[in-house]
């Protein structure tokens, strides 16, 4: 019963869509990365991400909240999130394994959660705890 | 230690999209998930003049030119299927680690379109990195 609600929802299936466009970005990257250095990936990546902007903005009938604050962290996280695409590029690029790249970039969690702790001062659950471990593990493999 | 090269480009990767995510927690305490992505696109703009290629594009091969340009369509798109997941009555709990695993499209792809093996330490690894992921996001 659970299982056939759950296939009825809504968030399930923007969740697959999600999963499925992230999927597809990080296959993308690589296959453009063989030829394409990473600075213009970078550049034609964003290129690509103005339209879906322009939608989203266009959604809310172009009217968005006046937070100089709000504002501020998410224009500095664009330009973060600019620089992390950068050097994922970079590393796909190199001509290494897609599988390990894609894997060890989609780790970064684990920094959110060690910032979180030791900035917001939030308190590590058992759980994230466990998890930090199991990266730590798929790290030191990777390294070799 | 012999590391691999594309083990330091990943290592700034994780750094920056781990402050990528706390910030992400900031900027949505004083606005919405939608207005968050819009600007997010603004902070890509900015980098733009430094990245700029002029003519040089034009000697890539058509196709690369277009999975780059739909990477990012694609990266767009999943960011904002996420907030509406969201939105639409998805628990934070269950749709963040489930989303995190969108390397596993890449992994079960990537034999089949690029012909890359790894070792089966490696698919250990993969397998470590993928319950690290969802642990995380819980």
């Amino acid at each position: 019963m659970a299982l056939k609600e759950t296939l009825r929802a809504r968030w399930f299936w923007y969740s697959v869509l999600c999963i499925l466009s992230w999927g597809g970005w990080a296959l993308l990257s690589k296959l453009g990365s063989r030829e394409i250095p990473p600075e213009t990936m970078q550049f034609l990546f964003t290129l690509g991400a103005v339209p879906v902007g322009l939608a989203v903005w266009a959604g809310r009938s172009f009217k968005l909240e006046k937070s100089p604050k709000g504002i501020t962290f998410a224009v500095l996280n664009g330009v973060l999130a600019g620089i992390g695409g950068l050097t994922l590029f970079a590393a796909y690029h190199t001509n290494g394994n897609t599988a390990l790249i894609t894997s060890a970039s989609a780790l970064y969690p684990m920094v959110t959660v060690i910032l979180a702790v030791l900035i917001l001062r939030e308190r590590i659950r058992p759980i994230q705890m466990l998890g930090l471990v199991f990266a730590a593990v798929a790290i030191v493999i990777f390294s070799f | 230690m012999h590391m691999p090269p594309w083990f330091w480009y990943t290592v700034i990767t994780l750094v920056s999209w781990g402050v990528v995510g706390l910030l992400q927690k900031l900027s949505t305490n004083y606005i919405s998930a939608e207005s968050s992505l819009v600007w997010l696109v603004v902070g890509f703009l900015l980098l733009q003049p430094f990245f700029y290629p002029g003519a040089a594009v034009f000697h890539y091969s058509r196709w690369n030119l277009a999975w780059a340009l739909l990477s990012g369509v694609l990266n767009a798109l999943g960011a904002w299927a996420l907030f509406i997941a969201m939105k639409s009555g998805g628990k934070a709990s269950i749709v963040a680690p489930v989303t995190a695993l969108y390397p596993l499209v890449v992994i079960v792809l990537v034999p089949f379109i690029l012909h890359e093996s790894i070792t089966r330490l490696q698919i250990a690894g993969v397998i470590s990195a993928l319950i690290a992921v969802v642990l995380l996001s819980v």
